[in-house]
């Protein structure tokens, strides 16, 4: 499985959001390719995850993980989040 | 009525100063229901200070929150609506509607966070509460 990790800077709040809207984006999508998941900035590490994912002004801390980074401005727009899960897993 | 807001955790069309002084008054509330110490109102201004606006999630909303602590008494919510909005330096401002989040640990408030998320998300959850007018329109649109 591939994993996709929600990240904020408390674990709780944005992070938590991104994980829902995600995961029902990959139902939309018809993907069970990846686990969705999570966390603190903390636990952003080489190799953690196949895509990173946080609101925009967190994308920085993501960098040079090795993984993809997606930003999101709105976390609440489904739309977005779907658009942009989208590109970034047919990549 | 069953809301997930008490009417004692809403305060609406608050004047605030700055982006600060709309964290200390939502935080206030928590305070004063002996939800959290008055530290983690510090907690989450510093979080913005040191990471950047990054709780101000959606177009005019903001979740102020910080990391589970000791400085967290019991998990609680509390939300203000502004007067006047006020700016975070993020590109979602002007920030109208601010909830505070506050969790003992990084599950325990896993399920209220997840009724709350399901309303904001319902698309024009955030314009309606830029209009309520009582503390009664708040508690109505998160009525459960």
């Amino acid at each position: 499985m591939k994993k996709i990790l929600c990240f904020c800077g408390s674990g709780l709040g944005s992070s938590f959001m991104l994980e829902m809207n995600i995961k029902e984006a990959l139902q939309k999508l018809n993907n069970s390719e990846y686990t969705v998941e999570h966390s603190t900035i903390d636990d952003v590490l080489d190799g953690a995850a196949d895509i990173f994912v946080c609101t925009h002004d967190l994308v920085r801390n993501a960098e040079n993980k090795g993984g993809k980074v997606i930003g999101i401005n709105n976390i609440m727009s489904k739309d977005e989040i779907l658009e942009k899960i989208k590109k970034a897993i047919e990549e | 009525m069953n809301s997930l807001f008490e009417k004692d955790h809403i305060k609406i069309k608050v004047s605030v100063s700055d982006y600060e002084d709309a964290i200390k008054k939502v935080g206030q509330i928590l305070v004063d229901t002996n939800s959290i110490k008055e530290n983690y109102i510090q907690s989450m201004i510093d979080a913005i200070k040191e990471l950047g606006p990054y709780i101000v999630m959606a177009p005019g909303f903001a979740l102020a929150h910080a990391r589970p602590s000791e400085d967290v008494l019991k998990d609680d919510v509390s939300i203000i609506t502004l007067k006047e909005p006020v700016c975070f330096n993020s590109i979602n401002d002007p920030v109208y509607v601010i909830m505070c989040l506050a969790a003992k640990d990084s599950n325990s408030h896993i399920d209220l966070m997840q009724k709350i998320a399901t309303i904001l998300m319902k698309g024009d959850t955030i314009e309606n509460l830029k209009k309520v007018n009582s503390v009664e329109d708040v508690q109505k649109i998160f009525e459960i």
